[in-house]
Order: C-alpha cells, then sequence, then structure tokens
C-alpha cells in the first residue's frame, strides 16, 4: 500500500466514523421518541393516557381543530402548558372543492404530519412555554395555500 | 350499430366538459405531433441533405462520412445542428435549448422573488405565483438539468470516445424533439401543481386547484420522460458499444463514467412515474387510482423513487465536468482516478435508496423513518470521496490559474460543501420534523443547483465557447463581473432562505408571515443580483459572437482531459491558457 492510498483510506475511514456516529444517534432518537412522530393511526402507535385528543381536519384552505368534546375552533387552538396534546390530522372535501394532500407544521414545537386523504396520522407533543405559537401548511394545496395558517396558543 | 356520430357523444359514458374537450385536445394534439415527425422524419431533407454531402466529399455512406468528418470533431452553433443527426449536432442542440429554457425559468425564478416584496400579494397574485412556481421548478429540473446534462453528454462523449459509429442519431434526434414538445406542453399548460403533481390537487382541474389545463403538463412531462429514455438507451449504447476499441472501460474519461452513471440512473428510476403518470392521466377520465382516498400515498412514493434520483442526476455529470476542468488549470492529473470512478458509482448506488426521506412525516411508519434517514446519511460517503478528490487535486497542484471556469469550479466545490452539510442535517429526523416543506430545503438545493448545476454549466459553456463560436473568444472581465455576481447573489439568497427556514418559513407560499419579511426581503436582493448576472452572461454572449474569430477552436476540454493515455490533449494541455477562451 502506498501512502497516497493510505492517505485516501483513512479519509474514507473518517467521514465513516463521523456518519455512521450520526446515524446511530438518529436510530437512537427514533426509538426513544415515537410518539413524536407522524404515525398513521391504523399502525396504533401509544400516547400518554393523560393526554388531550384534538381532532385536526384540513380542508382547502383552513384548518379546523375538534376537541373531544366538540368544540371546534378554526385555524386557531389552545392547548394547556405542561399537558400532552395528541393531534389527528386527516384532509376532507370542503364545498365544491376536492380533499387534497397538506401538511401542518408547527416549526418552534418539532410538529409536523401530512393531512393525507383518507388517512389518519398522529403525534404528541408536550408544551412546555406559555404563548403563541405559529402553524402553517407546507405541502402546497392549491390557490390560497399561503393562507392555510394561524397560531396556536399555549395557555397555563 | 356503429356510427361515426356515436364516436363523439362520449357524454352518454360519463364523460362531460372539461373531460370531454382534454379528450378532443388530446387527440388533435397527439395527431399533429404524429404528422409533425411524420414530416420531420420523412419529408424533410436531414437524411437527403447528409447524404449529398457526404457525396459531395467523397463518400457513398452517409454514416461514414459522420464518423469520419463529423463524429469527433469540434463542431460550431449553426442552423446545420437541425438537419445533421449525429451526436455532436444532437449535443448542440440539447444544450443552447437548455440554455434557452434556463433564461425562460429563471426569468420565473426572478420574478417570484419580486412578487414576494410585501407579506401579501402584491404585484402577482396567488394564481400567477403558483404557476410560476411550478413552471420554475418543472423547466428548470426537466429542461434546464437534463438539456445541460444529456447536451455535454452528447457533445463531448464521441470526443472522448473516439467514435467509431455514430448509429443512433434519427432515434436520439427524435428524443430531442420529444423532450422539446414535452417542455413547451408545460410551458403552456400554466399548470400550478409544484414540480410534484401530487393528486388529487393534480386531478382538480380548476383555478383554484392545479389549473385548468394541468393534465396538458402531465402529458408533456410523460413525452419529456419518453425522449429521456430514448436519450438514456442511446447513451449507453453510445458508450458500450461504439467507443473507439483503443479505450477499455478504465481509460474512460471520467466524464464519461459520470455520463454513464446518470444515464443508468435514468433508466433505472423513471419507469414507476411513467406508469403512475399514465395512470393520473387515467384518472382525469376515469377517477379509480388516486382520488379514492386510500391510495393517495402510492403517486408520491412512485413520485420521489424518481424524484430523488433526477436531483443528483443534475450532479454527477458535473461532477464529471470538474474533473474534466481540473487538470487543465491545475497542470496535474486528477488525485484519484479510481476514487473518482467509485465515487461517482457508489453515489448511484446510495442516491437511489434514500427517497422516502421526501415523505417521512407521512406516517409511513417507523421502519421507514428509520431506514431511509440512516441511508441518508451513508449517501454523503461517495460524495465526500468526490468533494476530497476534487480537494486533494488542488492541494496537490502546482500552480492553480484562476481563469474563468476554474472560478466556477471552486465556487461550485464551496457552495456543495455549504448545501451538502445543510442536506444531511435534514437526515435527522427531528430537524427533519421541523424544517421539512420550509425554506431551509430551498436554500439547501439552491446552494447546490446554483453552485454546481448552474456553475459547471457556465463553466463548462465558457470552456466550450470558442468550439460553438468558430473560435471567437469571450470577453473576460465581463466573465468574472457573470461569475462574481452569481455567486454573490446565490449565497445571498440562499443564506437568506436557510435562516427563515431554519425558524420555519415555508416554501411554495405567494404570501407570508409578516415577520419573515426580513428573510424574504434579503433573498429578493440576492435573486435579482444573480437575474443581473445572467444578463451580463448574455450580453457577452452576444457581443463576443460579433468578433471575428481569433483563436483556434481545438479544445483539450472537449478531447478530455482524465483518459490516462490521452496524449493529444496532454499536449494541448502544454499549450498555456489563451485569455477568453479554451
Amino acid at each position: 500500500m502506498n501512502d497516497k492510498t493510505r492517505k485516501e483510506l483513512i479519509w474514507i475511514a473518517g467521514v465513516l466514523v463521523v456518519l455512521i456516529g450520526a446515524a446511530i444517534g438518529n436510530v437512537i432518537y427514533i426509538s426513544m421518541h415515537n410518539d413524536n412522530l407522524a404515525q398513521n393511526v391504523d399502525a396504533h402507535p401509544t400516547y400518554p393516557s393523560n393526554a388531550t385528543i384534538i381532532r385536526v381536519d384540513a380542508t382547502q384552505w383552513s384548518w379546523a381543530f375538534i376537541y373531544a368534546n366538540g368544540t371546534e375552533s378554526v385555524d386557531t387552538f389552545n392547548v394547556t402548558v405542561g399537558k400532552p396534546v395528541v393531534l389527528v390530522v386527516t384532509s376532507i372535501k370542503g364545498a365544491e372543492q376536492f380533499a387534497v394532500i397538506h401538511d401542518l407544521s408547527i416549526p418552534k414545537l418539532d410538529v409536523q404530519l401530512y393531512a393525507i386523504p383518507g388517512q389518519n396520522n398522529s403525534l404528541s407533543f408536550t408544551p412546555t412555554v406559555v404563548g403563541s405559537y405559529y402553524f402553517e401548511c407546507v405541502e402546497y394545496c392549491g390557490l390560497d395555500h399561503y393562507e392555510m395558517r394561524g397560531m396556536m396558543n399555549v395557555v397555563a | 350499430m356503429f356510427s361515426f356520430g356515436s364516436l363523439f357523444s362520449l357524454a352518454s359514458i360519463g364523460l362531460t366538459g372539461t373531460n370531454l374537450n382534454l379528450l378532443y385536445i388530446s387527440i388533435i394534439l397527439g395527431i399533429i405531433g404524429i404528422v409533425l415527425f411524420y414530416f420531420y422524419f420523412r419529408i424533410v431533407p436531414a437524411k437527403e441533405y447528409l447524404h449529398e454531402e457526404a457525396e459531395a466529399a467523397g463518400y457513398e455512406r452517409s454514416n461514414e462520412y459522420v464518423r469520419d468528418k463529423l463524429s469527433d470533431k469540434p463542431r460550431e452553433l449553426s442552423w446545420k445542428i437541425f438537419l445533421y443527426d449525429d451526436s455532436k449536432s444532437i449535443g448542440l442542440r440539447y444544450i443552447f435549448t437548455s440554455i434557452l429554457f434556463l433564461c425562460i425559468a429563471g426569468s420565473f425564478g426572478v420574478l417570484m422573488r419580486v412578487s414576494l416584496t410585501e407579506p401579501s400579494p402584491t404585484i402577482i397574485g396567488p394564481a400567477q405565483y403558483n404557476v410560476l412556481m411550478t413552471e420554475h421548478a418543472t423547466l428548470m429540473i426537466y429542461m434546464f438539468v437534463l438539456g445541460a446534462a444529456l447536451g455535454l453528454g452528447f457533445y463531448l462523449l464521441p470526443s472522448h470516445l473516439k467514435l467509431k459509429k455514430d448509429t443512433m442519431g434519427v432515434y436520439t434526434s427524435f428524443a430531442y424533439w420529444i423532450w422539446l414538445a414535452g417542455g413547451l406542453f408545460i410551458l403552456i399548460s400554466r399548470a400550478a401543481l409544484r414540480w410534484y403533481f401530487y393528486p388529487p390537487l393534480s386531478l382538480e382541474l380548476t383555478q383554484v386547484g392545479g389549473g385548468e389545463f394541468a393534465w396538458l403538463a402531465v402529458l408533456g412531462l410523460e413525452l419529456i420522460f419518453i425522449g429521456l429514455m430514448v436519450a438514456s438507451v442511446s447513451i449507453i449504447k453510445i458508450i458500450a458499444f461504439d467507443r473507439s476499441p483503443d479505450i477499455k472501460l478504465n481509460q474512460m474519461s471520467l466524464f464519461t463514467w459520470s455520463i454513464l452513471f446518470t444515464v443508468i440512473m435514468g433508466v433505472t428510476s423513471a419507469p414507476p412515474l411513467m406508469v403512475g403518470l399514465g395512470m393520473l392521466f387515467y384518472d382525469y377520465f376515469n377517477p379509480i387510482f388516486f382520488i379514492t382516498g386510500t391510495n393517495t400515498l402510492l403517486f408520491t412514493i412512485l413520485f420521489w423513487f424518481w424524484g430523488h434520483p433526477i436531483v443528483y442526476m443534475a450532479v454527477i455529470p458535473f461532477f464529471g465536468i470538474i474533473y474534466e476542468i481540473l487538470p487543465k488549470f491545475t497542470g496535474s492529473k486528477v488525485y484519484s482516478y479510481n476514487s473518482g470512478v467509485w465515487g461517482l458509482g457508489l453515489l448511484l448506488i446510495l442516491s437511489e435508496l434514500v427517497w422516502g426521506h421526501h415523505l417521512l412525516n407521512s406516517g409511513l411508519g417507523i421502519e421507514w423513518i428509520t431506514f431511509f434517514t440512516t441511508m441518508s446519511f451513508l449517501v454523503v460517503i461517495p460524495s465526500a470521496i468526490t468533494v476530497f478528490n476534487f480537494i486533494a487535486t488542488l492541494w496537490t497542484a502546482k500552480s492553480i490559474r484562476m481563469t474563468v471556469p476554474m472560478l466556477f469550479v471552486l465556487n461550485g466545490i464551496v457552495d456543495f460543501i455549504i448545501g451538502g452539510i445543510t442536506g444531511v442535517m435534514q437526515s435527522f429526523a427531528p430537524f427533519n420534523e421541523q424544517v421539512h416543506g420550509t425554506y431551509w430545503v430551498t436554500g439547501h438545493f439552491h446552494f447546490i443547483f446554483i453552485g454546481i448545476t448552474m456553475g459547471i454549466s457556465f463553466a463548462a459553456f465558457y470552456m466550450l465557447f470558442p468550439t460553438f463560436t468558430g473560435g471567437r473568444k469571450y470577453n473576460v472581465s465581463l466573465a468574472r463581473w457573470h461569475f462574481g455576481l452569481t455567486a454573490l447573489g446565490s449565497y445571498i439568497m440562499a443564506f437568506a432562505w436557510s435562516v427563515g427556514g431554519f425558524l420555519g418559513m415555508p416554501r411554495a407560499v405567494a404570501g407570508y408571515f409578516g415577520f419573515f419579511q426580513g428573510y424574504q426581503d434579503a433573498s429578493i436582493i440576492g435573486g435579482v443580483i444573480i437575474g443581473i448576472a445572467q444578463v451580463i452572461f448574455l450580453y457577452n454572449i452576444a457581443v463576443s459572437w460579433l468578433k471575428a474569430p481569433s483563436t483556434s477552436t481545438d479544445n483539450a476540454f472537449e478531447q478530455g482531459n482524465t483518459g490516462p493515455t490521452d496524449s493529444h490533449s496532454a499536449e494541448l494541455n502544454k499549450v498555456p491558457a489563451v485569455s477568453g477562451g479554451k
């Protein structure tokens, strides 16, 4: 093995160590935080038993948040600080329109899940700081896609 | 009883309104297309023209004439390229068409930027914005990127491989025309689908959905794929069977390898989406595949099986070009030929296994997320090998000449490192959850597309400029301004996007929350600077072309710098660089 080949192999080994290390870290995170990643409800993901379950219906172009007691709010919703929240998201047909693919994202809380017609996706998160957080649709869904956004309030 | 009238009363089987018009227009377009192709291949005298030229030069067969007089010789831009059906002429067609579409799609991009000066749409309404967004992305990917990659392939391969035959010309010509027709279909469709074409949105044929003529874009994309398939098979045939027997596999230039890997990627990953588009088009008449809900995600899966490899097809050939340019201006060989080939080859294999990372938040399962995030880390290995190979070549060089193509290459390497790191960060599942669908992603791939795809295309264009123009030189100081402003604009734009996207600024929107305005305004400045730079580029081409020829058309870049035994190019490389060319 000449000097040149040795240098090349050292570089490749270095890259391998960094990347495989990062990949292992990522797998460990996924296995520990299953409930924070978007999953199909049909796969029966497990969530904290005291969680507030909020059903989210996406239409062209608004978000409807429906609580277990039947109260509904559009493009805004309230959650309680420190209490786990489970979002169950799907896409439904508006008047004269199609049920298309949307994507609910709350960037500052690391929450993102696709709203897919005929499929319920869910994840859970726990807000820890009181305040307002913006959420938005991040999958292009037609004319007024950009207006499909709002504020989530974390209240005490 | 069958009557001609009943053929057209399709309303009885549920086809009405838009669907019926759609069917009629498709049939008419199909017939016009067939007639045009008939004229082009039978009545338009391409073959006769070539045959006459061959006879005048004393050849009985035009194939032999192409081989001896045309195949690996430099070619300049003239109307003859539309009449000759040899690889080099078709390469020129692809290259100049891709530049045309770069200008069209680029101006759409600048318009999009300018329309975002205010948080609410002002100059351009959301309907127009969505069309511009779709056309910018689709035309850039399918017309500019594929055009530049295939064009440089068809143009450079005959000389790199010292072609002994050139017999697929008619098919390749067909591929070019059908690719161009597809691009024009997309251009006139005014579709607002984003380049994803996700149903059910693409099935919503209204102003508020995918656009009334979205189906035309679906047809156009299918045509582009047919063109890509034919061209890819033609290139594989050129490399595998037509190259000179003197050139063994391990003596092929690195650019040849990169193009080979690119077209293999094309033929292996496009077919699922071609089928998907066929199903999508069928859904316009009889919605059974994607509109019923249970398998909406199927199209996204078929799409990304192609959608990820295409973005690697946008860098691999340009890595090959970098390998060809480096020896010319560093005066030394590429550091490791083997690492170059293996790096690009591994990139081909691994990049076909990461496409699922575009669907991480779609609820496809924890196993899906685990597999595709892990593969996304591993795909960096061959990219890193390639970049280290570039850096090692520069490191061990005795001297580096800072010509315009070399500036583009160096900037491209830096851009790729930045874009690569911001890209691999998204492989972390939690980070992906935060930035997926935001401008972070836009910033990531614009670093790479502007630095590598567009920048290296410009580098190759400047290298070949004297050849294209029959020995004219470009204005070096204008070219340096072009480089400098493109680089500056792209850094400002992509950096502003990356920071904004990190905070959650969503992409593909015609309006935004007011608190993102700073990032949007910064990116507008960057985008406009890039636009001005391209105007300088076009002006430079125009004025330089009007001057008298002052240099030879012989070109080391065209002959291949990385083929180990290529003595001809080794001699050419010793010639000092002429200012403004080669």
